[in-house]
């Protein structure tokens, strides 16, 4: 729920992402670290986002990242839907961390109703919970959609902005946060993703995230990757899709933390096995023990 | 979730009278630019002429290719008419990966249980020296729009989608389409996990290619094999392999994992062209034609396993189906004379074996009491399997069926005692199809 001291400010439709990113860029520049961080106690609202034109986007995304042809939008095409709000919260003046640059450390998302393409959606998001970490501060980007007044999905993207400084002490207990990470061997896997250099442009074509890192090798460089680097959501929603609807469920949580960024081309070994009530993904670079990611489905 | 199996319901027997196929050939050599429908044909026409069914209408001929081209989507019914059975001869294409030969048997025997038909053909075929080679997905994609589109321009539009690198031919590849990993990979992850050694799968290939050619030394495919092309072995068989050479071999799968890798060329079979059959009826039918009754099809399983989700080994179906199949039939494992395990790869044959010597396994993922048993190692695969016959996929299943129906009749008719085989097929997908076999009162 937005937080009782947030002002609403209402959009008439969901902002174009390619605009907000020219947006960003420009604001990222002037974005620098002084004193501590404060967040624009802001949320943004669409009321009746209407999907009914959205089959040919969902049949794009559903054939990208391998979910099965359905009217269901999976939590990742939710996640693609939400994002532009929540982006355009990222590049008001006063949210004080630049667009760019800014690192995807988690997602945790939860499906509680399953929602259906022509549905009528509300669509909020803001910014909540500066905190610290030991690189910087991390933010949590907060989207949700509602149907007839109902909350069907929520998803809480936590980014981290190097050379931050968070109001107040270090969040303790935080195991991202320490530097230390318990020791980890890749499990035997269960499925290996080929994924070519045009990865980041394919998942940038279906999510609108054309953000440069992800498009090209020079885009990447003056962030000090190597190559393109695969999106992290792109990661999540493969594995998500793998799962699959027989065992994610209507309602379903989907969480994901992010390790290592996975270098374009690259062939990632993924190991998806039943924990717990759910099931556990982890992916890593084949034939080493760079972790890219891990994450969690589990049927609420 | 086990269930208590359902007592066997009482109908008429399938008998299996023989088996034809053509020696089986190692992709790229003899069987070069020869297509399935010329094996499955050919094999076909071999039982035709070894039991006199020219002119036969018989009740039906089902089998199939797992590599397969859309052109033919009548592949056994177009065979058959290339054959001398009666043109009235129905037939159907069946596909089940590796298992479409044993799972063709089982549709075809269950209508002669059921006295649908009286007769029947149950086979398969595949070749990968004429495997189909597909467009790429993008080029389908802009063909398919260009001919839906009304106007020249909208023609002239949709193939202007084409890029240069939509024009690279697909190959058909053996990798699963949820995991992208190749079916050696799989059981690479599969050997892994039981700790299956390089050794024991060799010890598995050195058996497979001495049993072989001790059974073709001894006459044993004489009546199961017509030669074709010029070939009259199976030519993938090594006589002369010895341990020592088998140890020179590189892995080739399970480089990545961080156990040591094992599979090799040798301990895995190679891609290979060609086609088997097997007659069946009902006992009727064959003593009016006085033909001989080799064995009873008696009755099968198959299963499927989650491989997706990391729950168990792609090839692992198996060893969920045989529990299941020898309940039913208030069997164990001790009332087996012969082992018949497709030896996709040797590790196969030991993953599954060791399921079934590990009680933990067997109580949490079968749903038994405790171990399901050991497999008497002299009754596994004593006239050789596909690790040295080759592995047409499809073609697999009727090889072993009428290996089967030969070595309980002998058996029987030596023993004066009823004897059984056990017919285990794993298949991509996670399936896994499993039959038993079982000689008649005229063999014993």
């Amino acid at each position: 729920m937005v937080p009782a001291s947030y002002g609403v400010t209402e959009l008439d439709r969901l902002p174009r992402l390619g605009g907000l990113f020219a947006k960003g860029a420009a604001g990222s520049v002037t974005k620098r670290p002084k004193g501590a961080v404060r967040l624009p106690e802001v949320s943004y609202r669409v009321a009746g986002v209407d999907t009914s034109g959205e089959a040919a986007h969902l049949a794009a995304y559903q054939d990208l990242l391998g979910e099965p042809a359905s009217d269901v939008l999976p939590a990742g095409f939710l996640h693609v839907l939400a994002f532009p709000l929540a982006t355009a919260v990222m590049v008001r003046p006063d949210f004080p961390l630049p667009l760019l640059g800014m690192v995807h450390l988690r997602n945790v998302a939860r499906v509680l109703r399953p929602v259906r393409l022509g549905e009528a959606l509300e669509v909020r998001a803001w910014a909540q919970d500066v905190r610290g970490h030991r690189r910087g501060v991390q933010v949590d980007l907060v989207a949700e959609v509602l149907v007839g007044g109902e909350l069907a999905y929520q998803g809480v993207s936590t980014y981290l902005a190097k050379g931050f400084t968070a109001p107040g002490a270090a969040a303790p207990g935080e195991p991202a946060d320490d530097g230390t990470r318990p020791e980890w061997t890749a499990p035997l896997p269960t499925a290996r993703w080929t994924l070519g250099g045009g990865t980041g442009r394919a998942y940038g074509a279906v999510s609108g995230d054309l953000n440069p890192i992800h498009t090209s090798a020079l885009g990447a460089k003056a962030f000090g990757f190597p190559r393109a680097i695969a999106h992290g959501m792109y990661t999540a929603a493969r594995a998500l899709a793998e799962v699959g609807p027989a065992l994610r469920g209507d309602r379903y949580e989907w969480t994901v933390e992010f390790f290592r960024p996975v270098l374009l081309p690259s062939t990632v070994d993924v190991a998806i096995r039943p924990a717990g009530d759910g099931l556990v993904y982890d992916g890593w670079r084949s034939g080493k023990g760079t972790r890219h990611l891990t994450g969690t489905v589990t049927p609420l | 979730m086990s269930t208590t199996p359902s007592p066997v319901p009482s109908t008429r027997e399938a008998v299996i009278i023989g088996g034809n196929r053509i020696p089986f050939s190692r992709a790229g050599k003899k069987y070069v630019r020869t297509s399935n429908q010329d094996m499955f044909t050919a094999a076909l026409e071999g039982l035709v002429a070894r039991f006199g069914l020219q002119g036969e209408r018989l009740g039906e001929v089902a089998g199939g290719a797992v590599l397969k081209h859309s052109k033919n989507f009548n592949l056994i019914r177009e065979s058959v008419l290339g054959s001398s059975l009666a043109p009235t001869t129905p037939a159907y294409d069946v596909q089940q990966a590796c298992a479409t030969g044993l799972e063709a048997a089982i549709a075809v025997t269950n209508k002669i249980k059921l006295g649908q038909i009286e007769s029947a053909v149950a086979g398969g075929t595949d070749t990968v020296s004429d495997a189909p080679i597909v467009v790429s997905d993008r080029l389908r994609a802009a063909l398919l729009d260009a001919n839906h589109a009304k106007t020249t321009s909208a023609k002239i539009k949709a193939l202007l989608q084409i890029r240069p690198k939509d024009l690279a031919p697909v190959s058909p590849s053996t990798g699963e389409p949820r995991t992208h990993l190749s079916m050696g990979e799989h059981q690479a992850i599969t050997t892994a996990a039981w700790g299956i050694t390089r050794e024991a799968q060799d010890e598995i290939a050195l058996a497979s290619h001495q049993n072989l050619a001790r059974a073709w030394e001894a006459g044993f495919f004489d009546d199961l094999v017509t030669p074709f092309k010029g070939l009259t072995r199976d030519d993938n068989l090594r006589a002369d392999t010895s341990l020592e050479k088998l140890a020179k071999l590189r892995p080739v799968f399970g480089a990545s994992l961080d156990a040591p890798a094992t599979m090799t060329a040798g301990n895995s079979t190679p891609l290979t062209d060609g086609a088997s059959t097997v007659l069946f009826s009902s006992r009727e039918w064959a003593e009016e034609r006085e033909l001989p009754i080799l064995a009873k099809f008696v009755d099968a399983e198959t299963a499927a396993v989650d491989f997706v989700h990391g729950h168990e080994g792609l090839l692992m179906a198996p060893a969920a189906a045989v529990p299941r199949l020898l309940a039913r039939n208030g069997l164990t494992l001790e009332d087996i004379d012969f082992f018949e395990i497709h030896e996709a790869f040797a590790s196969t044959v030991l993953t599954t074996l060791a399921a079934w010597e590990d009680e933990e396994y067997c109580r949490t993922e079968l749903g038994l009491d405790g171990a399901f048993g050991k497999v008497d190692r002299s009754r596994l695969n004593v006239n050789g399997s596909s690790l040295a016959a080759g592995h047409p996929f499809a073609a697999t299943g009727g090889r072993i069926i009428a290996t089967a129906a030969k070595l309980v009749s002998a058996k029987a008719k030596e023993t004066g005692q009823p004897a059984r085989a056990l017919i285990s097929v794993c298949a991509a997908g996670g399936l896994g199809a499993v039959a038993l076999v079982e000689s008649t009162d005229n063999a014993a």
